[in-house]
């Protein structure tokens, strides 16, 4: 284990220039154009995290995540072979949504509209007076979605057939992230919240520390010391779409009474199981396009940003833990820890929205970056790359004039 | 008044007259708590329960969960109600009225508590 440094190191400007300095383009933080441009580009042919391998314990487990930004709702199963399975929840005779459970147990799924019956295989295992359909059952599957899982996560790819898997999207960090007690989790709590903002100006409050002290004087106190007064991170580090920051710890954090005792808990039962140990616990980590992974074992917690339109989103925030809550301390540290992120939370929300309200005058052409948001500037390009990719490709294809 | 009038376990006398309010189960139930409290109320709980929370939860930590009888039910949901109160008193302080309109939206969909009974 490395030891942190006691005085803060600024990462210095020079280590992030390279992804430039210019300033961005207000347009794809509101405009339903290119809002649009992201949905082809990115959303339908994505990895998209939806569900953690917790939620499906046994065969016949079965979960059901809606995707707005496509349309879909996905259905996730396991089977009696323990494999996990995604398909769209649409039965194949007429479309009907097949599953309006959002999760549950089942041998099989029967639509309600007239009655066709689907295997967690997907495929149709009977349907009333068959023999009047000019079609062959094996032809009625439901569609499948590719599916894989990450440190428990399952991601899903709406794209028929992916340009990369799973390993080959997240890449190195896939290891880092194996390592982290999210990917033993059993259980989670969870918070979601909907917010009148666009998923990129949304996420990119996540990645960066400079509002902390403006946003979160109280709740973000801990955070801040007299050598680094915005609690800005230690190091940043960019793996193609995606990247991560490894977080300063104040060394002298004046802790509350309460919070210690609840802090010190979860620090003292996770220090208790070597397993939960990892040596990214200090990192955080931002899957391309909106997923936030902190693996620290007192504030484990994933962080999804949704989009539903250009200027509407929904996050949702999950605290995983390993085990049920063993006893009253656990059940009550927990309980705090979830409090505590909450309130940080919200108080960004409501930044957030305001700050949507005043791009969508379209008042400003440009946003500005400074070196200790390089996250959000490496965000943007890595979304605006595949944008002008696909925007070049539909040209060339000549359904664009 | 005899000991089987008391709501909560023995020994835990100071924190009766809390009971009522703070008491609760369910997250959502418990964190609305700490928006409809005074800040009167909430300082009042938070002084009488933070000397009781450490022999409280070594208390309830003897027995599993799920075995709880109805004080120690009680006492539980107290102490989760306080996770949620000791934000306001020891954090927030007199930005804690502004704040619970921003908490508002963060609506609390599941809570690790809510699954051992
Ligand atoms: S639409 Fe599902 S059975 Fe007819
Ligand atoms: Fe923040």
């Amino acid at each position: 284990m490395t030891m942190q440094p006691t005085t803060y190191q600024l990462p210095s400007n020079e280590d992030v220039a390279g992804l430039g300095t210019t300033p961005i383009p207000a347009g794809p933080y509101y405009r339903d154009d290119y809002f649009e441009l992201e949905r082809e580009a990115i959303f339908r042919r994505t990895w998209i995290q939806i569900g953690h391998v917790c939620e499906l314990p046994e065969p016949g487990s079965f979960i059901v995540r809606p995707i707005e930004v496509a349309n879909a709702s996905i259905l996730i199963t396991r089977g009696k072979d323990e494999k996990v399975r995604a398909f769209h929840n649409v039965c194949t005779h007429r479309g009907t949504h097949l599953v309006a459970e959002e999760s549950g147990n089942r041998a099989s799924f029967t639509c309600r509209y007239h009655s066709w019956t689907f295997g967690y295989d997907g495929a149709l295992r009977s349907a009333p007076d068959f023999e009047r359909f000019y079609v062959d059952k094996s032809d009625c599957g439901l569609r499948p979605v590719a599916v894989d899982v990450c440190a428990g996560l399952i991601f899903v790819n709406l794209d028929k057939s992916p340009a990369q898997g799973l390993g080959e999207f997240l890449g190195p960090i896939a290891e880092q992230l194996e390592t982290l007690s999210i990917s033993r989790a059993t259980t989670f709590a969870e918070y979601v919240y909907e917010i009148d903002a666009n998923w990129k100006l949304t996420f990119d409050n996540f990645q960066e520390h400079y509002h902390l002290r403006f946003i979160h004087p109280r709740t973000g106190a801990g955070a801040r010391g007299p050598d680094n007064p915005f609690a800005y991170p230690v190091k940043f580090d960019f793996y193609g779409p995606h990247r991560t920051e490894s977080v300063w710890s104040n060394p002298a954090a004046d802790r509350l009474p309460i919070q210690q005792f609840a802090l010190g808990r979860l620090a003292q039962i996770a220090a208790a199981d070597v397993s939960r140990n990892s040596s990214h616990a200090k990192d955080v980590f931002f899957l391309f396009p909106s997923l936030f992974i902190q693996g620290t074992p007192v504030l484990p917690f994933v962080h999804s940003v949704m989009p539903i339109s250009a200027t509407r989103s929904r996050g949702v925030v999950r605290l995983y833990w390993i085990g049920e809550d063993d006893n009253a301390t656990e059940s009550f540290a927990r309980e705090y820890s979830m409090a505590m992120a909450r309130d940080v939370h919200a108080e960004d929300r409501v930044v957030i929205e305001a700050g949507q309200r005043g791009l969508n005058s379209g008042a400003l052409e440009f946003i500005h970056f400074q070196s200790q948001e390089v996250l959000c500037r490496h965000l943007f390009h890595a979304v605006d790359t595949m944008v002008q990719a696909h925007r070049a490709g539909r040209g060339a294809a000549g359904v664009v004039a | 008044m005899s000991t089987t009038n008391f709501l909560l376990p023995a020994g835990f006398e100071a924190l009766e007259p809390f009971v009522k309010f703070w008491a609760v189960a369910g997250a959502t139930a418990r964190a609305q708590r700490r928006n409809d409290c005074s800040e009167q109320e909430r300082a009042a709980f938070y002084d009488t329960a933070k000397e009781l929370l450490a022999p409280a939860l070594a208390y309830l930590d003897r027995k599993p969960l799920n075995k709880f009888d109805e004080k120690e039910k009680r006492l539980m949901n107290m102490l989760l109600s306080l996770a949620h109160v000791v934000q306001a008193v020891e954090v927030l302080a007199q930005d804690e009225e502004k704040h619970a309109e921003a908490r508002r939206h963060m609506k609390i969909t599941r809570a690790t508590a809510d699954l051992n009974s």
